[in-house]
């Protein structure tokens, strides 16, 4: 856990100039391992697109018309 | 003691039509309520009387002539302080924009002063929207009417304290994962998060630009139907605005809910529910059927999918938008605020570009599954009991405050992925005296539906109608007496 934050710190400051504000940053960007816990059990679930899926398509098509 | 302060809004709107109350009586006894309430809730960020007199001047002047304007002629509103109106001061809630003017007003504002309503305040919020308790360490913490202690939701914050202790009729709100609808539950009135495009955001500060919408925040679903009624719609000015029309979503509230399917999902939103809140849910469901409609538990379909890309999308958008401050400034915002969007840096793009390609897909897998089961859903707004500010404080807390925090907008946020609307209105009481709320989600735009069956809940209950104790501290001054 100490070497994700350690090395997600530096990869923060280096993409973005983005210093650690405080501890609860600290203690926020280590929980990303939960976030890319929840993305690897979303493998497999992605298909190839030749286009984006259109959200706005989808919220047209799929509302109340009573 | 009741006074023109304790009206709907509906029926501020028609005093003045019929004469019963000038614009100036209600705005007088609006800030007489407030000056009682107001030094302990601290819902307020600035107010402006002088503007107000002017504006009430002018409306009651208009009155009976052809300058009329419409149905919130000469009510008095105040909004959380994101709102932009060209030459006013506007704070978002933040030190970094403490003396903001700018040079456009929104157009959901627009819309109101259109049909004849004016505001006289603007309302405590979250330090630029990004909390769901109503902590702010610029202007002060806002406090619930219901007990003081207690967090009032967030992140219109001060939108849900004023509305409930009737110093404003109704209230614009923001919400981005809950923002409307956890100050609407926590503080018992009735707030809706519109559909995704619903409502024009032109002029509303961003948060989150593909998650952000804008509504109301008001004491019955009547006045809610009215305000939405003249804020939705398409908007030239917010490109991402529906075309589709606006149904009169007023005149739809008849009490008839027969044939309506209710959903009581049985995964994800009653997970470690507090006990009193599921009851209070279950009793909703309950006044509901007595009036026609069923009730079916069902397991919703692509939760995890839901909550993974949910938490994305938001916190990327909002590390963007404030990267250059948090280069520099980063001191100037609160603990729990930069911490929050600092991970936000190291979220790779292709999980945010996938959240956001797999947004379509997922509602059409929700919708087909669901909506062929059910015509809305009903959860608990906040599943657990309501924290106190001292609970979730994690500028001051120990390690693990975040977790507190950050449950309270569990059952808010999958419709902000979803894109779906959803409304909550009061629905019980916790062990400490505090609301609970019942949250209603339908298909994306019916609106016209949850407002139905909200309004037809409140014709047999008076969750809505009950006063905060904090009222008992303006008995001393009441104000401008009812008959």
């Amino acid at each position: 856990m100490d070497q994700f934050l350690a090395e997600t710190e530096t990869t923060i400051a280096r993409w973005h100039g983005v210093a650690a504000p405080n501890e609860p940053g600290r203690r926020m960007a280590a929980d990303l391992v939960n976030t890319i816990a929840a993305f690897e059990a979303l493998r497999g679930t992605l298909k190839f697109e030749d286009e984006p899926a259109s959200f706005e398509a989808a919220l047209h098509d799929t509302r109340e018309t009573a | 003691m009741a006074t023109l302060a304790d009206l709907t809004l509906v029926e501020a709107a028609q005093a003045v039509r019929d004469g019963e109350a000038t614009s100036r009586d209600l705005l007088d006894a609006c800030w007489e309520r407030m000056e009682a309430v107001n030094p302990t809730l601290n819902a307020t960020i600035w107010t402006d009387r002088a503007g107000a007199e002017q504006a009430a001047a002018a409306s009651d002047a208009a009155r009976d002539t052809p300058a009329w304007l419409g149905p919130l002629h000469g009510v008095p509103l105040a909004h959380k302080d994101m709102y932009y109106q060209a030459g006013k001061r506007c704070t978002c809630g933040s030190r970094l924009r403490k003396d903001f003017v700018p040079a456009y007003t929104a157009t959901a504002i627009t819309r109101l002063a259109a049909a004849g309503a004016y505001s006289f305040a603007g309302l405590n919020m979250a330090e630029f929207a990004q909390n769901p308790t109503g902590h702010n360490r610029e202007f002060g913490d806002c406090h619930n009417p219901w007990n003081p202690p207690y967090i009032t939701g967030g992140s219109s914050s001060g939108s849900g304290a004023a509305v409930a202790a009737r110093f404003v009729y109704a209230a614009l709100g923001s919400d981005t994962g809950g923002s409307i609808r956890l100050p609407a539950s926590a503080c018992g009135v009735t707030g809706l998060k519109p559909t995704q495009t619903r409502v024009s955001r032109y002029g509303a500060m961003p948060l989150s630009f593909t998650l952000d919408n804008v509504g109301p925040l008001t004491r019955t679903a009547r006045d809610c139907a009215r305000v939405m009624s003249l804020i939705a719609g398409r908007d030239q000015l917010d490109p991402t605005s529906s075309h589709l029309p606006v149904p009169d979503y007023e005149g739809a509230l008849d009490g008839d809910v027969s044939g309506m399917r209710i959903g009581i999902p049985t995964n994800y939103f009653f997970d470690a529910a507090d006990p009193a809140v599921t009851a209070a849910i279950e009793q909703a469901a309950e006044v509901l059927t007595a009036r026609g409609a069923s009730v079916t538990r069902l397991s919703l379909p692509v939760m995890d999918a839901v909550s993974a890309y949910g938490g994305i999308i938001s916190r990327v958008e909002a590390a963007t938008i404030h990267a250059e401050w948090m280069r520099h400034r980063s001191q100037d915002y609160a603990q729990h605020l930069s911490g929050r969007m600092y991970p936000g840096y190291a979220i790779p793009a292709p999980y945010y570009v996938e959240s956001l390609s797999r947004r379509g897909p997922v509602l059409r897998a929700f919708a087909a599954e669901v909506f062929a089961q059910v015509d809305v859903l009903a959860t608990p707004t906040i599943r657990t009991a309501l924290p106190t500010l001292a609970e979730t404080d994690i500028d001051n807390g120990p390690p693990g405050t975040e977790v507190r925090f950050l449950a309270v907008s569990a059952n808010t946020r999958p419709f902000n992925y979803l894109g779906l609307p959803a409304i909550s209105i009061p629905c019980g009481f916790d062990a400490n005296g505090l609301p609970i709320g019942l949250q209603l989600a339908g298909r994306p735009f019916a609106e016209a539906r949850l407002l139905r069956m909200a309004d037809a809940y409140q014709r047999d209950t008076d969750w809505h109608a009950r006063r905060p104790p904090v009222l008992e501290a303006a008995a001393d001054n009441p104000g401008i007496i009812l008959e």
